[in-house]
């Protein structure tokens, strides 16, 4: 019997019917997209970050969450500016990344 | 002497130089017809203009037949190419001048069609039709001996190329390596077809020539004729465009591939990445393999070197930059968020006040407060009425998007930072971040607002007496950041602050020698470790005469360095602020 | 069997380790370059979790030493290995002859000015961990003036690339909260914030900590790294993260900011290492054989290593390497 649970709008990410194609297309070119520890010195950095919602830490979780357009969205913001990449305790190459994505 | 004016084994020579001839003149007419209307107009002006005009000669003989740059980084090899260059130029000449002075064909029934036909091919054969004489016959040998020793010394740089000085070279593929093979060989039958007249070397000598004709355009020989083009080019003051139209195409078609890029490229410090550099990028481009030249114009810290040592000075920084603009995107830039901004210079505006020097530290100075607080404490002894522009959050200065190719995107930044400037009313605006500095100078308009590098600024105020310093004993060596030195040559103003405080020492590579620290922002692909690799030779450069300090001008050069260096790296500012 | 045991390095391993192999019967000679005893354990004011007083340890560790052949203020300047013998030249120019090596020259404590954004020797009031601790024991300290807001910054110098150092240094999570704990404790009224990036409680009674920094002490954990720091007109710091668990960069005002600073690989010895044939990890810690069965091994016979000389370790870690170096000496000399 359904109780009407699954036909009300739930906030939940749906992890089993996301689509990570831009994700996986990344990682392929960009293999150091797995390897952020989410410290957020991108964002706390930003030039960009100062006046807007701009965060690389929360772009690269967009993305693997499908939310494709939000991230399209937030990449608009930036000036490419490599502070992200200057800070980055891991050395990922973000200004690099973040020019793909746009691609 | 053949007592005959036409032997069947010139045709291979007259075909190859008829079509090497036509290729060229359609060849000339497509980057003609590929230049905007204004550079056409440009290069029709400067053709007639003395000054260009005689700036034309000199290069044309200066870079093409005498390699006087070559010569000055490298005499062997300066020899090797004047020699080539030079000497076939020069027999080539003499042939024809023996044929309009000795007048060998006086009295053979030659004219009209079938005249120029025969002037064509005698020259390059005279000695099989005609007699010279001894004074001719003198320069004739003189100048294929020179040739001949010159193609000497490319066996030797092939075989081993450590013994003239070069570390790397270009490798070729099929195509290059037999025309080479051809090039070589064209000299030594011509001697011995001279000397010995047997009919046979006089074929080989033609058919040579003919190889080497018909490859022309399919190798990098063809920088021969090209090279010609673009330096009239040049002088005319054209700019590359698109990377493969025009302008771009003259210079793709003059690199030679002499690979002396290769050597200067910080890249090149290790086989892989030594790929990277402009010489490959120049070949790909050429080929037309678009991923390639994609990524080696992504992949290059454009820190100007190779541009500084080519020898015909091919803007391939230029050419890398329009590939990159050249790529197209999905998603486009909006910075419309920048109107809204409320910073400390409009506030400034609403105070009144009118500082005359405003202070832009730049993203990368956020990072290094060391190089912000020795600005302040420099600027407060020189009792300067300064404002700092972005001391709590700024505008990129556009430097990093454009580096991207995102043009368009760049101007936004630009055109608010240049409404913030001039609402500040400053007279003079210090930058402390080279990589800010070139885009201000290049790109902004700042009518009535000096722009100055702090190391030029730090200068003046120590010239002018504004400020004291104590001269210590620390042995400095300075690092000239690439978008200072190389592109603005300021290389004499942080060497007289460094001599006003200490000793300066030299490093191995200096000036437009200097090897960029491996953090620049023009470079996208390059791996951390690929970097790392990079800003340890450059470490090590600089620590050949055993400094104290290292001494830098950018922000992003310091933070580099300092990953690496085994002794202290500061910014110029900062060694001034300590002994203020 | 009498035979000596060179040991270079008096902290807590060096200490633990001769005091093991004397009671083993063997002669351990301790090679100490500072002025005393205890290395940077005798720097310590209480010990996490449980806020030992670091002296007590101490005390029992330099009494049970009080018998060992002790050289202070003294290097090694060479070693050769012959057969089975070392033969050490020190710098007061005494030669020993020893059967067997123990390295125990522990770490050295990251240069927190190598990373410049967080303004350490810049801005009067950045301090190091080992500043604070200092403070705790002496009292005394010009820039802690009856601070209101207080930050720790963990991992400095640890888990970074950019100052080429990319381990966790093991110990400054729970230093970090228990110095939260004790300026929450000196100054009560003060807020306490620690910026992280994850918080490693992984050894007995380090959560309990963890828990008694939250419910006891007040102490605000945020989940970010700082990358920057400034000077506000009124000379406070100023901190910029961000908050990641919010998503949202932060701004803060500080009297007092504390660089976690993380342990690095002790210098010093390189040349001496060098000479013995014991090489780096891709960390620049020593190398041991292999990090279980191994751990006190290196590539060459005869020399052995013992505490933060291999990886950040705590003091337990230490001991307990000290203490296992011992039977690997003594199995080694009775082979």
């Amino acid at each position: 019997m359904d109780f009407g649970f699954c036909l009300s709008p739930s906030s939940h990410v749906k992890m089993d019917s996301i689509d990570l194609t831009t994700f996986n297309r990344l990682k392929e070119t960009n293999p150091d997209v797995n390897t952020c520890i989410a410290c957020g010195s991108c964002t706390a950095t930003c030039t960009a970050g100062n006046f807007t919602e701009m965060s690389f830490r929360r772009l690269l979780l967009m993305l693997q969450r499908g939310k494709e357009d939000e991230a399209n969205k937030m990449i608009q913001r930036c000036m490419l500016c490599g502070k992200c990449t200057l800070v980055c305790p891991r050395g990922i190459n973000i200004r690099k990344i973040l020019l793909d994505i746009t691609r | 002497m053949n007592s005959q004016i036409f032997h069947p084994f010139v045709l291979p020579f007259v075909l190859g130089m008829a079509f090497v001839l036509t290729y060229c003149f359609v060849g000339l007419i497509r980057v003609i017809s590929q230049l905007p209307k204004d550079d056409r107009k440009k290069l029709g002006r400067s053709l007639v203009t003395p000054k260009t005009a005689w700036a034309n000669i000199r290069d044309l003989f200066g870079d093409c037949l005498f390699h006087v740059k070559i010569w000055k980084r490298n005499p062997v090899l300066g020899y090797m190419h004047t020699a080539i260059a030079f000497g076939w130029f020069m027999i080539i000449v003499i042939g024809h001048v023996m044929l309009f002075t000795l007048k060998p064909l006086q009295g053979v029934e030659v004219e009209g069609l079938q005249g120029m036909f025969t002037n064509f091919y005698y020259p390059i054969f005279f000695k099989y039709f005609a007699e010279e004489t001894p004074v001719f016959a003198f320069l004739m040998d003189f100048f294929l001996l020179m040739i001949i020793s010159g193609i000497l010394i490319a066996v030797v740089k092939k075989i081993h190329s450590k013994i003239v000085g070069v570390k790397r070279v270009m490798h070729f593929g099929f195509a290059d390596t037999l025309i080479r093979f051809a090039l070589w060989t064209i000299f030594p039958f011509r001697l011995i077809a001279e000397k010995t007249n047997i009919m046979a070397f006089w074929w080989l000598y033609s058919i040579d020539l003919l190889i080497f004709m018909c490859m022309l355009p399919f190798t990098r020989y063809m920088h021969i004729p090209t090279e010609a083009l673009f330096i009239l080019l040049r002088h005319a003051g054209i700019k590359v465009t698109e990377p493969r139209k025009g302008y771009a195409l003259a210079e793709l078609y003059s690199c030679p591939s002499c690979g002396l890029c290769i050597d200067a490229c910080p890249m090149s410090v290790n086989d892989k990445m030594s790929g990277n550099t402009s010489a490959y990028f120049m070949k790909k481009l050429r080929n037309n393999d678009t991923e390639e030249s994609q990524r080696i114009a992504e992949t290059c810290l454009m820190c100007g070197k190779c541009v500084k040592i080519c020898p015909l000075s091919i803007e391939s920084c230029d050419i890398k930059f329009s590939q990159r603009a050249a790529v197209p995107y999905n998603i486009n830039s909006d910075h419309s968020y920048l109107n809204v901004i409320s910073t400390e210079a409009e506030k400034s505006q609403t105070n009144n006040h009118k500082p005359h020097v405003l202070y832009f530290a730049g993203c990368m100075t956020q990072l290094t407060p060391k190089i912000m607080r020795a600005m302040k404490q420099i600027m407060d002894k020189a009792g300067e009425d300064y404002q700092i522009m972005d001391e709590n959050g700024g505008i990129c200065c556009g430097r990093p998007m454009l580096l991207s190719g995102k043009v368009a995107e760049a101007k936004a930044m630009i055109e608010k930072n240049t409404e913030l400037i001039k609402k500040s009313g400053a007279k003079r605006l210090v930058l402390s971040c080279p990589i800010c500095y070139k885009v201000f100078k290049d790109e902004y308009h700042l009518e009535g607002i000096e722009i100055l590098h702090h190391t030029q600024y730090i200068e003046e105020l120590i010239k002018c007496g504004k400020i004291y310093v104590d001269r210590g004993d620390t042995k400095y060596v300075y690092h000239d950041p690439c978008e200072l030195g190389r592109a603005f040559e300021i290389y004499d103003e942080p060497r007289y602050v460094i001599h006003s405080l200490g000793q300066i020492v030299d490093a191995k590579s200096e000036k437009e020698n200097s090897i960029c620290c491996g953090g620049s922002l023009g470079s996208f692909n390059l791996t951390q470790q690929e970097r790392d690799a990079i800003t340890e030779n450059s470490v090590n450069d600089l620590m050949f005469n055993n400094p104290d300090e290292i001494v830098t001008a950018c922000p992003l050069c310091l933070k580099t360095f300092a990953r690496k260096s085994p002794v202290k790296v500061k910014d110029i500012a900062e060694i001034v602020s300590e002994k203020l | 069997m009498k035979e000596n045991i060179l040991i270079i390095g008096g902290g807590a391993a060096g200490m633990e380790a001769a005091t093991q192999l004397q009671k083993m019967g063997l002669t351990p000679i301790i090679i100490e370059k500072s002025e005393a005893l205890g290395g940077h354990i005798a720097q310590w004011d209480r010990l996490f979790p449980a806020f030992h007083p670091a002296k007590d340890v101490v005390e029992k560790m330099l009494d049970q030493v009080k018998d060992v052949k002790t050289y202070l203020n003294t290097e090694v300047v060479d070693i050769q290995k012959d057969n089975d013998s070392f033969h050490a030249v020190l710098s007061n120019n005494e030669k020993i002859d020893a059967k067997a090596v123990v390295l125990a020259t522990g770490f050295d404590i990251f240069k927190a000015e190598r990373k410049q954004e967080y303004g350490y020797g810049i801005y009067n009031n950045v301090m190091t961990s080992v500043e604070l601790e200092k403070f705790f024991r002496t009292g005394k300290d010009e820039r802690i003036n009856n601070p209101k807001k207080i930050g720790f910054v963990h991992c400095v110098g640890a888990r970074d690339v950019k100052v080429c150092n990319t381990y966790c240094s093991k110990v400054c999570c729970t230093t970090a909260l228990k110095q939260a704990c004790e300026i929450k404790e000196v100054f009560p009224d003060a807020e306490v914030y620690t910026f992280y990036m994850d918080l490693r409680m992984f050894g007995p009674g380090y959560e309990d900590l963890y828990l008694k920094t939250q419910k006891d002490f007040d102490v605000k954990c945020v989940r970010g790294r700082v990358c920057e720091v400034s000077e506000d007109m009124d000379g406070k710091l100023v901190i910029k993260a961000e908050d990641t668990l919010f998503g949202k960069p932060l701004k803060m005002t500080l009297d007092v900011l504390v660089l976690m600073c993380a342990m690095e690989k002790n210098k010093s010895i390189d040349a001496i290492q060098q000479k013995l044939g014991v090489a780096n990890n891709s960390d620049g810690f020593m190398q041991n054989s292999d990090m279980y069965l191994g751990m006190n091994n290196t590539a060459q016979d005869g020399v052995f290593v013992a505490g933060a000389c291999t990886a950040p370790k705590s003091l337990p870690d230490t001991i307990g390497e000290a203490r296992s170096v011992a039977t690997q000496v003594y199995n080694y000399i009775n082979r």
